[in-house]
């Protein structure tokens, strides 16, 4: 493993002057393709005894089929179904029971399935990975379980959270055209309408080696994990077929939108407003990451400090970039305090988008960021699925891993300037969508909610 | 500050992996999976310590592996220390510290430490209370300064406990929107005797200035802290560091401890449930259907700690674990099912947790009490007991990956009074529990306790008189609940 670099005051003295700049080393890793289409990077550290595999796939729920609105997420439960060589369950039996664990997530551009297992079980999960990516095999019972599962995801994030819906409509509204206007947890009709065959359909379109990256992290063997990975994955045939790919585009927008939603249960109004964003591998990312910070990180960031702790309208206010490979969105929200109301929320939000517009931000504010960013790097690859995490990222929204060891690089050299030209250039009051979020019993008048996601059954 | 965030306003469809042993008759295997190879050993790096002048401990344990540095005060007081009447008052103490000192306002605070790239976090459990900083190694000198500050110096200005008060009492009413959260709400006052650490409606308006000053000083002293430091730190460079932010801090001679110790209801051991309470929450989108019992023998530092260790475990640790296979993965009934266990020193709050749709609250409440039964009368198999403890142990070691997870085990481990050295004895002794010690833990403690749901009553009504016949069902309106009331209400 390369050692982080570090230099490390002399002696005990405590002068500050003797610490330099925290270095942050640079991720090792090794690309390959192999014949039938399949990437694999992979990252050598033998500092302790396990390893984290990711298995990425370029589907996500963007590509739901049509009417099956929360079938890539449905589909993902079900890939730990049985295979042609697995019964129901087993990945648990190979990760969770040896000390291991497993999951995987479904997001709008892609979905992942990993886990992290003592290093001596890598062969085996190496296997296991490749097969359920060959040999999916699913029963009509095991189906319905497991749809039953997925409606009760719904109900807990969903229904059952004051601002579960919120969250559902500040996707839905902000897209006009694109697929992401749907969520990924979808909705309980569509759900209910999913099949078996819609299930072999979706494998067979999207699961397989040219549609995947295979990120391994931890202690291995270099050579005899490449043998591994070509003699499990390596046998796996490429489709002849091409790859269906979303090729909608979302238009400008070219007036404000607002709406009032409501919900049972919501203790205090909250108030969201969208911008859309730009594709999640644009150069201008940097420094709206950057912006992010300063609005919306910690109790020094001017959104807190303007409406949480000066006017104490709001509970939290944030402002926040949704990457999304296609285009993104930028959303400012906020929950209303005993005295705040929406309309409060809506001009204390943006009066501080026209303060950073007109007036951009501090040197040391830009400091700040960069600091907050580098330190959230370090810590958020202080393990091997943290690094794994890390260039499955920079595969899924950079479409390279090696954007991995260029973040850091990126966010020096955003300029103050930078900051404000990105916070004119994508904010402007006719793109905007504004959204109200009551609760039902305060506005009779606006539908009830769930009804655009199907409510209860 | 501990901020728990109102509102989660970023929803990750974790699909909340896998799970269980369902063997699926006739299915043919046409490979096997390859075996593993020979296991290698996990070590867990080794706590040194040191007492400084003033009594203050400063432990470390030393990791270079990432530029990074987590440090801990730790202070074994928490909200077991404060009355129920002023509930809340650890938690509030404890934010309290960052809202300004002698020489910085709050805002400075956070901007001095944002600076630095970290932020500043302080919260009180029931046996504890923190204050923290995660720093890149460069920053920590400042970040130390900071973090004395608000220590020795808290202001506790009336404004800053206002503003603190308001956002407390707006979180809470949040909260009790959530019927999980409104099931361990209730519980710890009708199950466990205890009181909401985080507060309630009306103890939080009553907390004044003197009460968080007065927390503060009988129960912030050096001789009963302990600064733990984890990640890319030496113990030279750590107790330098300390002496030079803390060397101020005066020992001050000890107060009396002032502990409640718990008085949950108790339990009726012939039945499996003693009582059932509902909370009606009409149009929830979901019922919690949990389950209390006060382990009134078993402590943290009881020796039958590991065997309940490893019993919840079996029963509601983790995704193969009966409850979530026989709740989630054979009947499609939940997201997940699970159960934990609240340790204080003398003993434990055990609590099994479920959210269901509304029509299946009943029969998941019968499901819950049949695996409650199963693991008190039946052996734990060893194919079964073998695996559920490699669960055990794999989180264990996970959760010593990050320094702030190391720095919160080792921390627990001092607010208990024991060794820190436990840490590496830790998976020994869960692999030494027997069945036969499980099966004792839980005859002797699981049964016998409370089932409370939380969702819109009127749906489930019926099914469950059916399922729990001649069983009183006491029924309480979300909305009328009143923890400091005898009966609840109102």
């Amino acid at each position: 493993m390369r050692k982080v670099i570090l230099t490390v005051l002399a002696g005990l003295t405590l002068s500050v002057a003797a610490v330099a700049q925290v270095k942050v080393a640079p991720l090792d890793i090794k690309e390959r393709t192999l014949a039938n289409g399949l990437k694999v990077v992979t990252l050598e550290d033998n500092s302790s005894p396990t390893v984290a595999i990711h298995v990425w796939y370029d589907v996500g729920s963007k590509n739901d089929p049509p009417g099956r609105n929360g079938f890539a997420h449905l589909f993902e439960h079900i890939m730990f179904k049985s295979t042609k060589n697995m019964k129901a369950e087993m990945m648990d039996r190979l990760t969770e029971d040896v000390g291991g664990y497993n999951n995987a997530s479904t997001w709008d551009d892609f979905t992942n399935y990993y886990e992290t297992i003592p290093s001596n079980y890598l062969e085996t999960l190496i296997w296991a990975e490749a097969d359920r990516m060959a040999n999916l095999t699913v029963d009509q019972a095991n189906f319905q379980s497991e749809r039953a599962v997925v409606e009760e995801e719904f109900r807990q994030s969903v229904l059952s959270q004051p601002y579960g819906m919120f969250n559902e409509y500040i996707q839905q509204l902000s897209y006009t055209t694109h697929p992401y206007k749907r969520t990924t947890i979808g909705t309980l009709s569509d759900l209910d309408s999913a099949t078996v065959t819609d299930v072999q359909k979706f494998h067979s379109t999207y699961y397989r080696p040219d549609n995947a990256t295979l990120i391994v992290v931890g202690d291995f063997d270099q050579k005899q994990l490449d043998a591994w990975v070509d003699k499990y994955f390596g046998r796996i045939a490429k489709p002849s077929t091409t790859i269906p790919r979303v090729t909608a585009t979302e238009p400008a927008r070219t007036r404000e939108s607002r709406f009032v939603k409501t919900a049972p249960n919501v203790p205090f109004p909250a108030v969201a407003i969208t911008y859309l964003g730009p594709r999640s591998d644009d150069a201008d990312i940097p420094a709206l990451r950057v912006a992010e910070k300063i609005l919306s990180e910690g109790d020094s960031s001017r959104l807190y400090q303007s409406l949480v702790y000066k006017q104490n309208i709001a509970q939290e206010a944030t402002f926040e970039i949704s990457d999304r490979v296609d285009g993104g969105t930028l959303e400012f929200t906020a929950v209303a305090s005993q005295d705040g109301t929406p309309e409060k929320l809506e001009a204390a939000l943006m009066a501080e988008l026209k303060n950073i517009q007109t007036g951009g931000v501090t040197a040391r504010e830009l400091e700040k960021a960069k600091n907050l960013l580098i330190t959230d790097i370090v810590r958020s690859r202080q393990n091997n699925d943290g690094k794994a995490i890390a260039i499955e990222r920079a595969v899924a929204y950079q479409h390279d891993p090696r954007a991995v060891n260029s973040d850091i690089q990126k966010y020096q050299a955003v300029t103050a300037a930078d900051v404000q030209r990105v916070m004119k250039k994508y904010f402007a009051d006719n793109t905007r969508v504004v959204i109200y979020y009551l609760n039902a019993t305060d506005n009779k008048t606006a539908a009830p909610a769930g009804n655009k996601t199907g409510g209860g059954k | 500050m501990m901020k728990t965030k109102s509102v989660d306003l970023r929803i990750l469809l974790l699909g909340f992996t896998f799970l269980c042993a369902s063997v699926l008759s006739g299915f043919a295997q046409t490979e096997t999976p390859p075996a593993a190879s020979a296991p290698k050993t996990v070590t867990v790096p080794a706590v040194q310590e040191k007492k400084l002048s003033n009594g203050l401990t400063v432990a470390v344990v030393q990791r270079e592996s990432s530029p990074l540095v987590t440090v801990q005060l730790l202070v074994k007081a928490g909200a077991s220390a404060e009355p129920d009447d002023k509930a809340g008052l650890a938690n509030l103490t404890a934010d309290m510290l960052t809202k300004g000192t002698k020489t910085r306002s709050a805002t400075q605070i956070a901007e001095d430490m944002e600076f630095l790239g970290g932020s500043i976090e302080s919260g009180a459990g029931w046996n504890s209370s923190f204050v923290s900083v995660t720093v890149t190694p460069d920053k920590l000198e400042k970040a130390m300064g900071i973090l004395a500050d608000v220590v020795l110096n808290p202001a506790f200005k009336q404004e800053e406990l206002d503003l603190l008060k308001s956002q407390t009492l707006d979180e809470l009413t949040y909260n009790l929107k959530q019927p999980s959260f409104i099931a361990n709400y209730v519980a710890s006052k009708y199950s466990f005797g205890e009181h909401p650490a985080g507060g309630t409606p009306s103890s939080i308006p009553s907390i004044t200035t003197a009460d968080v000053l007065n927390f503060h000083s009988q129960n912030y002293r050096s001789p009963d802290s302990v600064l733990v430091f984890t990640g890319d730190i030496t113990l030279d460079r750590a107790a330098a560091l300390v002496d030079h932010a803390f060397g101020s801090w005066k020992p001050v001679s000890s107060a009396n401890s002032s502990a409640l110790i718990g008085n949950g209801a108790a339990s009726n051991e012939n039945k499996v449930v003693s009582r059932i309470l509902v909370i009606g929450l009409p149009n929830s989108g979901q019922a919690a259907v949990n389950y209390y019992d006060h382990l009134s023998q078993v402590g943290r530092t009881s020796t039958v700690f590991y065997p309940a260790t490893v019993g919840n475990t079996v029963l509601g640790g983790g995704y193969s674990a009966r409850l979530n296979e026989e709740i989630r993965i054979k009947r499609g009934l939940s997201y997940g099912a699970g159960s934990s266990i609240g340790w204080r020193a003398g003993f434990g709050n055990f609590a099994t947790s479920v959210q269901t749709k509304n029509p299946s609250a009943a029969e998941v409440a019968e499901l819950t009490i049949a695996e409650l039964k199963r693991l008190a009368e039946t052996a734990v198999a060893s194919d079964e007991l073998i695996p559920r403890k490699s669960t055990l142990t794999g989180n264990f070691g996970r959760r010593l990956e990050t320094t702030n997870g190391l720095a919160a085990a080792v921390g627990e481990l001092y607010s208990f009074g024991i060794s820190p050295n436990e840490l590496n004895s830790y998976v020994s002794n869960v692999n030494a529990v027997t069945d036969a010690q499980i099966r004792d833990f839980a005859s002797k403690n699981l049964l016998g306790g409370d089932l409370i749901i939380v969702g819109d009553y009127s749906v489930f009504k019926d099914d469950l008189a059916k399922r729990f016949p001649g069983m009183k069902i006491d029924v309480i309106k979300a909305d009328d609940l009143d923890l400091s009331k005898p009966d609840l209400r109102k």
